[in-house]
């Protein structure tokens, strides 16, 4: 039963990497310049595709991701640095086509909650030990 | 006391739940997504006119009166749909309306605007999807509404129909105010 279980979780592990390895970027998008090509992918891959909205626009295949990698190679091609590219897309389709959400005010509860969860989670475990120790004492 | 602390968890849970079921239920699109060009000046541009041979400069060509700027193409059924309400904008409301010609070919669209009627003051083309990027465009048809100053006041996203013309008459109405 443990065997079989550890395939099956296995499998689903190989076919995470291979998902991970799948990109839709086209040859004749590739810059020559290997250095900016790098550039241009790892910005890519921190650019929301607007059609489908949980893949980065270096996995999506829809036109408007293709025309966005262009863009994004010709700035790099034009001198222009990282920040000024995400700040270009950030101005025209907003903060949501990062898929890393700048700290903001309006963001501020994003970033937060989720520290804030980890102390209650602790606090909450703190508290269960300290009562369940009193209860051993009692015995 | 100390059991009140435990149960709190519990409660956050619902509320988070409660928040996530609100969200489910209410009548909203997560395909729609706001513009970040509301209350912005028009991108500056210039582009090829699609039926004479000059080109329009932007904001400078933009006059001092409410203009729809309407992103169409060809290949998009839904502003096949779209069109008539357009003409009825330009026709019955004397409105101005600049079409961009969104990544498509150019003799089809004359060919289109001939059979269906031309409802543009002026049509753009945009090969390359350049003006759609600097406009945010994302999906078409889209329809944005620029007032006397030439701001951004309105977008939709997907096409004008018989279900949503007179709200966006409204809309028309509320910017030229």
């Amino acid at each position: 039963m443990q065997k079989i279980l550890l395939a099956i979780l296995v499998y689903l592990m190989s076919s995470q990497i291979v998902a991970i390895n799948c990109y839709s970027v086209e040859p004749d998008e590739f810059l020559q310049n290997p250095e900016k090509e790098l550039r241009a992918r790892n910005i890519s891959k921190n650019i929301r595709c607007l059609v489908c909205q949980n893949q980065s626009i270096d996995e999506s295949s829809a036109p408007l991701a293709k025309d966005l990698r262009i863009l994004i190679r010709k700035k790099i091609e034009h001198g222009n640095s990282d920040d000024e590219i995400y700040n270009f897309l950030a101005e025209r389709y907003g903060d949501f086509i990062l898929l890393n959400p700048p700290f903001k005010i309006s963001t501020f509860f994003l970033w937060i909650l989720p520290f804030v969860f980890i102390v209650i989670g602790i606090f909450v475990i703190f508290l269960h030990n300290n009562k369940s120790k009193k209860l051993d004492y009692n015995k | 006391m100390k059991k009140k602390i435990l149960i709190s968890p519990i409660i956050l849970f619902f509320l988070i739940l409660l928040v996530f079921f609100y969200l489910l239920i209410i009548d909203r699109n997560p395909s729609e997504l706001p513009s970040v060009l509301i209350n912005k000046k028009v991108p500056t541009f210039e582009a090829k006119l699609l039926l004479e041979n000059k080109t329009f400069k932007s904001p400078g060509e933009f006059e001092n009166e409410t203009t729809i700027v309407n992103f169409f193409a060809t290949w998009c059924k839904p502003c096949r749909d779209e069109h008539p309400y357009l003409k009825k904008l330009s026709d019955e409301r004397g409105l101005k309306i600049i079409g961009i010609n969104y990544k498509d070919d150019s003799k089809r669209a004359i060919k289109w605007l001939k059979k269906l009627g031309n409802p543009y003051s002026y049509v753009l083309i945009d090969p390359n999807a350049r003006l759609g990027i600097d406009w945010g465009v994302y999906g078409l048809p889209e329809t944005f509404i620029v007032n006397s100053s030439h701001v951004i006041k309105y977008r939709l996203v997907g096409p004008i129909t018989k279900k949503n013309y007179g709200a966006f008459v409204l809309k028309v109405k509320e910017v030229e105010r």
